[in-house]
C-alpha cells in the first residue's frame, strides 16, 4: 500500500526533520506513529503528500512513485488530516468544505451532493451542513475536517494529532469513527492509550530517525520510550 | 466580545453571508462578476460634477441588497472604510474650486463641494458593487470565474492569497492581543517599546498560516492553473439578470435628460 524508502527531509535552515526513514504499511494496517515534540512526525506525514519540496528518497503509494508531476492523482489515493483543523476548514460552510475536494476533480454536482451526504451521516455531522466553521466547537471541527479528506476515499488517511483539544466522550467517539473506517491509517499522536486502542503496530521516531517500528506492544517497553524521550 | 474580536467576526461575516441562498446567491457567478465590472467602469466614467446623474445607479445596491437579504449595516460599515481616502481626494477641491455651481432655495453649491460629493457617490457605488459580488459568490466560484475569464494565473494567485492572508492574519492579531494583555498588567494598548517585534510576528504567523491553509487546499486537488467549476453553464435567468444590469447601466450612462 505505502512503501517509504530512505526518506530524508532538511528544511532551508539546514534541520534535518526527517532522516533516512524507511518503513511499509500494508492494505487496512491502522499504524501509530510515536514520537516526542520536534521528533519529525508532521515532516513526515507532510513529505509523504508531497507538499515538502526539501525532501529526497522515494515514496510508493499502491504502484506509483510520488512525484511532482503525479501529485494531483496521488492525493485522490492520499488524504492529510491536519494538526489544526482551522487550517482545513475555509469555506463559508461545511457543506462546501467537505465538497471542496470532490469539485477539485470535476465531479458532477449530484455526485457531489452524493457524497457529501454519505460521509456527514457516517461521521454523524450531517447538522452541521449549513453552518459556518467559525462557530463550531473542537470536537465539531476536528469531525469536519476528518469529513473533508474521507470524502474523497482514499486509500490512505494519514492523521496529524486527531485527539488534540477533543474533551474525553469526543475522543471515544473519534476512536469508534475511525475504528470502523475500512482504510490504511497512519496516525501521528502523543496519545499513547488512543494509538493502543486503535493500532496493531506502531513507529516510534526520535530526531528524525525511525527508533522502532513493530507490534503495538512495544509501547509498553520502558526502555525504548526512554530513548524516545516520552 | 472585544471590538477587535467583533471585527474580526465582521470580516468572516462577507464569508458567511456568501453561503446564503437566495436568488442573487444562486446566480452564475460570471453574470455577477460582468455586472459588477459594467457598474463600476459606467460609474468612474462619469464627469466630476455628474452627481446627479449618477443618482439612479442607488438602485442597484438597494435592491441587490433587499433580494440577498443582507444586511444593510454590515454593508455600509465595510464600505466607510474607503471614506477617508475620498475625503482626502475630494477635500482639496472644496477649498479651491469656490465658484458657483447651482443653488437650492438659497444654499449656494459650489463645483468644489458638488466634486466632492460626487466622488463619494463614485466611491459607495463602486464599492458596495464589489462588496455585493463578494456577499453572494462564494470566494473559490469568483477566483475560478476569473481564471476561466483567460487573467493570468500569478494575479488571480495574488488576489487570492491576498484575501485568505487578510483573514488569518486579524485572527492572529487577535489572539496576539489577547495574550498580550493577559500578561500585561492592566494596560489597554500595546506599549510602544514592543510594537516592533508585536508586529513582525504578527505578519510572520499569518504568513504561516495562510501557508498551512494553502498546504490544505491543495491536498485535496486545489491549483489555479486547474479550472474547476468551469462546466457551470449559464442560464436563462442568468442572462436575464445580467441583460437586465448590464442594458440599464449603459441607458443610465448614455441618456443625458438636461
Ligand atoms: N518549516 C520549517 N523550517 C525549518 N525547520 C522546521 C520547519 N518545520 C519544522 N521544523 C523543525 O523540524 C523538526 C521536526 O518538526 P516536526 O514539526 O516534524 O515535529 P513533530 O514531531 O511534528 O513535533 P510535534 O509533536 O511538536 O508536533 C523540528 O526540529 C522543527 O523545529
Ligand atoms: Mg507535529
Amino acid at each position: 500500500m505505502l512503501i517509504v524508502n530512505d526518506l530524508t527531509v532538511v528544511y532551508q535552515d539546514g534541520t534535518c526533520a526527517v532522516d533516512n526513514v524507511r518503513f511499509s504499511i500494508s492494505t487496512n494496517e491502522n499504524v501509530a506513529l510515536i514520537g516526542a515534540n520536534g521528533a519529525g512526525k508532521t515532516s513526515l506525514l507532510l513529505a509523504l503528500v508531497g507538499v515538502l519540496e526539501e525532501k529526497s528518497g522515494e515514496i510508493l503509494i499502491g504502484d506509483t512513485i510520488v512525484e511532482n508531476n503525479n501529485l494531483r492523482d496521488i492525493r485522490t489515493k492520499i488524504g492529510m488530516v491536519f494538526q489544526n483543523p482551522d487550517d482545513q476548514l475555509f469555506m463559508p460552510r461545511i457543506y462546501d468544505d467537505i465538497a471542496f475536494g470532490l469539485r477539485n476533480y470535476d465531479f458532477d454536482e449530484p455526485d457531489v451532493e452524493q457524497q457529501v451526504n454519505y460521509t456527514m451521516s457516517r461521521l454523524g455531522i450531517e447538522h452541521l451542513a449549513q453552518r459556518s466553521p467559525l462557530k463550531l466547537s473542537g470536537g465539531e471541527k476536528r469531525l469536519a475536517a476528518i469529513a473533508t479528506v474521507l470524502v474523497m476515499s482514499p486509500d490512505l488517511l494519514l492523521f496529524d494529532e486527531p485527539t488534540a483539544h477533543l474533551d474525553p466522550r469526543a475522543r471515544r467517539n473519534l476512536i469508534a469513527t475511525l475504528t470502523e473506517l475500512p482504510q490504511s491509517k497512519l496516525i501521528a499522536t502523543h496519545d499513547l492509550s488512543f494509538a493502543e486502542e486503535l493500532c496493531s503496530r506502531v513507529l516510534i521516531m526520535h530526531e528524525g530517525k525511525l527508533l522502532a517500528d513493530g507490534d503495538i506492544s512495544l509501547l509498553n517497553d520502558a526502555t525504548i520510550l526512554d530513548t524516545a524521550g516520552l | 466580545m472585544s471590538a477587535h474580536n467583533a471585527r474580526v467576526h465582521e470580516l468572516r461575516a462577507l464569508d458567511t453571508l456568501s453561503a446564503g441562498q437566495t436568488a442573487i446567491h444562486r446566480l452564475h457567478p460570471l453574470a455577477k462578476l460582468i455586472c459588477t465590472m459594467t457598474i463600476v467602469i459606467c460609474t468612474v466614467s462619469f464627469g466630476p460634477y455628474d452627481f446627479i446623474r449618477l443618482v439612479p445607479y442607488l438602485f442597484y445596491p438597494f435592491i441587490m441588497m433587499s433580494i440577498a437579504e443582507l444586511p444593510y449595516r454590515l454593508l455600509l460599515s465595510r464600505v466607510l472604510i474607503a471614506l477617508p481616502f475620498c475625503l482626502f481626494a475630494g477635500i482639496s477641491n472644496v477649498i479651491f474650486n469656490r465658484s458657483i455651481a447651482l443653488t437650492i432655495g438659497s444654499m449656494n453649491i459650489s463645483f468644489g463641494v458638488l466634486s466632492l460629493f460626487t466622488i463619494l457617490l463614485k466611491m459607495y457605488l463602486c464599492v458596495m458593487a464589489a462588496l455585493l459580488l463578494v456577499a453572494t459568490t462564494p470566494f473559490t466560484e469568483l477566483t475560478t470565474q476569473l481564471r476561466w475569464m483567460r487573467i493570468p494565473y500569478i494575479f488571480v494567485m495574488v488576489f487570492e492569497m491576498t484575501y485568505r492572508y487578510i483573514a488569518v492574519l486579524l485572527e492572529e492579531a487577535y489572539s496576539m492581543t489577547t495574550a498580550y494583555r493577559l500578561r500585561s498588567g492592566s494596560k489597554k494598548a500595546i506599549e510602544m517599546r514592543h510594537m516592533g517585534s508585536f508586529v513582525g510576528q504578527m505578519l510572520l504567523r499569518g504568513f504561516d498560516r495562510a501557508e498551512r491553509v494553502y498546504t490544505a487546499m491543495a491536498c485535496r486537488g486545489y491549483s489555479l492553473k486547474h479550472i474547476p467549476f468551469a462546466k457551470r453553464k449559464m442560464t436563462g435567468v442568468d442572462f436575464a439578470f445580467l441583460s437586465a444590469v448590464f442594458i440599464s447601466c449603459v441607458l443610465i450612462r448614455v441618456i443625458n435628460l438636461r
